[in-house]
């Protein structure tokens, strides 16, 4: 393996490397508290309406998760972006790929966080 | 600003450190994959409660739970060599070599694998309390 220092121009892109790195930091503490909490300690067998109610409770958590699905999915989002950068060349398709990518980002993040603090217990 | 990059394009081979970097590109493409079912799935419980309790009984199906330990390899492994690749990248630039980044990958698997396995057995004995009903 060869190793060179390069200059890289401070662009969109060098800002998408960067956040990357700096987000990675924040969700592993986020994301692997949440599976520890979620699948190994409480587990799938025990989470349903209720617990949703009793977690959601207060803010917290609310605010926890919503921080958790923003930086994870805009990691994962951009880190699907740099994969299909790949294999597609053109600036066009990849013009059409980060705008696809970028709706689809928005659409999932909205919904996500209008259920966690819109959402209230079931009456009963 | 300069950038070291040890990566000159993966469809060249270079070693146990290409390896990392695909089950990195791997497991970070199947936890995007799963993330975006499970923010919809979730929503449900607000959106529609009916469709929320059915896609919680899915995931308690014993193929699901095995997804799902599986799952928890992939946030190990993506998590920490992650990490690895970060404070080589923004800190420590010159630990890219050879023996360098061969050691720490080997590292970066045997820590996942101590901290996966109870974490498999946990969530496996859950599976097998549960299996039929
Ligand atoms: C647990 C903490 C995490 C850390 C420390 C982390 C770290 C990183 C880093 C540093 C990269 C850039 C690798 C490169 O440029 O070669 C990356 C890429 C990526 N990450 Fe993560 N990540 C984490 C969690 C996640 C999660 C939860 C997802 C999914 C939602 C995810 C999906 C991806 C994807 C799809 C890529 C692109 C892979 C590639 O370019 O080959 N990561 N991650």
């Amino acid at each position: 393996m060869t190793t060179k220092r390069v200059e890289v121009p401070q662009g969109w892109e060098a800002f998408a490397w960067k956040w990357m790195r700096y987000s990675g930091v924040l969700i592993f503490i986020l994301a692997w508290i949440h599976v520890l909490i979620q699948d190994i300690l409480v587990g799938v067998y025990q989470i349903d309406t209720s617990y949703v109610a009793t977690r959601w409770s207060g803010g917290f958590w609310r605010v926890y998760d919503f921080l958790l699905l923003f930086f994870a999915f805009s990691h994962g989002m951009n880190g699907v972006r740099q994969v299909l950068a790949d294999y597609i060349h053109s600036a066009g398709g990849r013009r059409a790929l980060n705008w696809i990518l970028l709706i689809l980002w928005a659409i999932v993040v909205v919904v996500g966080t209008i259920a966690i603090f819109a959402f209230t217990p079931p009456a009963g | 600003m300069s950038f070291k990059t040890a990566s000159e394009g993966y469809v060249k081979y270079q070693g146990l450190g290409n390896w990392a970097f695909v089950l990195h590109r791997l497991t970070g493409l199947g936890v995007i994959l799963f993330l975006i079912i499970h923010v919809l799935d979730t929503a449900a419980v607000y959106f529609k409660p009916d469709l929320y309790v059915d896609a919680v009984s899915l995931y308690r199906s014993p193929v699901f739970g095995l997804g799902e330990i599986l799952l928890v390899l992939s946030i190990i492994y993506h998590g920490l060599n992650g990490l690895r690749v970060i404070y080589f990248d923004m800190i420590n630039p010159d630990m890219w070599t050879i023996e360098i980044n061969r050691k720490s990958v080997i590292w970066t698997w045997i820590i996942t694998l101590v901290l996966w396995l109870p974490a498999a057995v946990v969530m496996g004995s859950h599976i097998l309390e549960h299996l039929g009903g």
